[in-house]
């Protein structure tokens, strides 16, 4: 009697053990633990630049929405746009577009199985960085 | 696990959308960069204008949706705050589609 009483105490404490272990799963990446190889960091700056052109997106709907408040409201984003310090978010802003576009090309191609041996995944990644800096320096020669 | 291959296909299918677009919108912000307020308020009278603006700001938010959702279901452990980020991604979302479906048409109606 005594001992099924442990081993069911024990099977309950095994099973609560299991389920709080549940919520505390390893994280699937495993950011912190994997070797930080070219194709990893393309694949994080990915992600990085998605959270950021989030941000992006949104500061875009308040843009519109200063539009429509009025030129009193879009004078102030007029004001912003004066500084310097506004002028390099907008560079990296662009730099942030064209490398999440290109990379995203590749992504999608990479949906179809297509372009995934080891040795064009590195190349394409050198042209996606290389095009992002060309597109971003055109961009602003052209403004 | 609800719909994730749709989830997986709006992905793409917005990532498709947005390639042309964003080329689009980064070629008239060169042009806009010069712009006072009447004339960037005249470049949304355009129908086109306004209508390419629309899809590529809501094609972009459930885009952005979409990726912030992966980003938290696969760093996140903890259930509860992984059901916080995703009220608060699908909340931040929805109102600027909202506030911005309003804006434009204001806009376009002045």
């Amino acid at each position: 009697m005594n001992f099924r009483k442990k081993n069911i105490l024990r099977n309950y404490k095994v099973s609560v053990l299991l389920y709080k272990m549940s919520f505390d799963r390893p994280l699937s990446p495993h950011l912190s633990i994997h070797k930080k190889v070219l194709t990893a960091v393309f694949s994080i700056f990915h992600r990085f630049t998605g959270i950021c052109l989030s941000l992006g997106a949104i500061l875009l709907s308040v843009w519109i929405i200063l539009i429509a408040l009025g030129p009193d409201y879009y004078s102030m984003f007029q004001n912003l746009s004066t500084l310097i310090f506004f002028k390099i978010f907008l560079f990296l802003w662009t730099l942030t577009i064209f490398y999440h576009l290109y990379n995203g090309i590749r992504y999608l191609f990479w949906s179809y199985g297509k372009m995934m041996e080891l040795s064009i995944v590195y190349k394409s990644g050198y042209v996606v960085i290389i095009l992002s800096i060309l597109s971003t320096i055109f961009v602003w020669i052209s403004i | 696990m609800k719909n994730y291959a749709s989830k997986w296909i709006m992905q793409r299918l917005t990532a498709v959308i947005l390639i042309p677009l964003t080329f689009w919108f980064v070629y008239q912000c060169v042009l806009l960069s010069s712009y006072d307020y009447t004339q960037i308020k005249a470049f949304f009278y355009s129908k086109i204008n306004a209508s390419l603006f629309f899809i590529l700001i809501i094609a972009m938010l459930y885009h952005a949706k979409l990726g912030n959702e992966t980003i938290v279901e696969d760093y996140v452990t903890s259930h509860n705050l992984k059901k916080t980020t995703k009220s608060i991604i699908s909340a931040l979302t929805y109102l600027s589609m909202i506030l911005t479906t309003i804006s434009l048409l204001y806009i376009i109606s002045s």
